[in-house]
């Protein structure tokens, strides 16, 4: 399920960079044309907030024209860039009053003493195609990722939502690729169980009809 | 034969392909006979999709590109 970038894009990306560390202002725009879409839509998605997520879109912008000597290109660019639209959207979310997160452990799968799966399980898959374009069905997904615990959160959207590979989000979150495997798979328990709800729900509905 | 817990637990380099052979080959043999299982599976990968699908939809309104478009041109000027 991972779709790494293109080994074409990422030379591209990095002679734009040396161009724009050169001087080029030319090149600085079109890193800020490949990266705003990708900025706004993970600081959107964080914070949850239009103003948030273009002050953060804007901070970030300004630190790639400001601070374009400090990449060093230790890693990837586009880690970097991910690296500080993570810091400034935390900053933002820090500033808030935060609400508690439930807790993750308890919608997890449960076992009998045997491991055998306690629960009725409803195959739902084939009903979300056509649920798809329901502003309900966004809504219920948009707040059930956005009652994910912080951590879970970030890995899902860098791994599921970006579309980055386990090795790269583990870089930009300083995580080990075990580390990030397993938040990740309570990540998509967790949406998992809470869309079973909804879904569930929907197919009763349809059946009463 | 291995048990729910067990194959739950690695679905997700089950999905990876990261499990040797023999592995994988326990986790499709509980599955063949283990309608929760199934339904389990289908919905996690549903899960995943739906919820990509619907968050990869964020685009930048037209008014805050422009903002951000004017903010970074009267930067560059400025510099």
């Amino acid at each position: 399920m991972s779709f790494s970038q293109p080994k074409k894009d990422k030379e591209i990306e990095e002679s734009l960079v040396r161009e724009f560390q050169g001087g080029n202002l030319k090149a600085y725009d079109k890193i800020a044309e490949i990266y705003q879409k990708k900025i706004y839509g993970l600081s959107f998605n964080l914070t949850r907030n239009q103003m948030d997520a273009q002050d953060v879109t804007q901070e970030v912008l300004l630190t790639l024209f400001r601070k374009i000597n400090m990449f060093q290109g230790k890693s990837a660019f586009s880690s970097w860039v991910y690296r500080i639209t993570l810091n400034a959207s935390y900053m933002k979310l820090r500033s808030k009053k935060k609400e508690p997160n439930i807790s993750i452990d308890e919608l997890m799968p449960s076992f009998n003493g045997a491991g055998f799966q306690q629960e009725k399980i409803q195959d739902w898959s084939e009903n979300t195609e056509s649920l798809m374009f329901n502003t309900e069905t966004r809504d219920v997904i948009n707040k059930a990722v956005d009652l994910l615990p912080e951590k879970e959160k970030v890995v899902f959207l860098l791994r599921d939502v970006e579309g980055l590979s386990t090795e790269k989000t583990g870089e930009i979150m300083n995580l080990t690729v075990p580390a990030v495997k397993s938040r990740l798979h309570r990540a998509r328990l967790f949406l998992r169980k809470k869309l079973s709800y909804y879904f569930e729900e929907f197919s009763s509905r349809k059946a009463e009809k | 034969m291995i048990c729910c817990k067990e194959c739950l637990d690695l679905l997700y380099d089950y999905f990876e392909g990261d499990l040797d052979q023999e592995t994988t080959k326990s986790l499709d043999e509980h599955f063949q006979d283990c309608p929760p299982c199934i339904s389990f599976l289908n919905t996690y990968k549903s899960t995943t999709k739906i919820c990509r699908n619907t968050l990869n939809q964020v685009e930048i309104p037209e008014a805050i590109r422009n903002t951000l478009l004017k903010v970074l041109q009267d930067h560059k000027v400025d510099n």
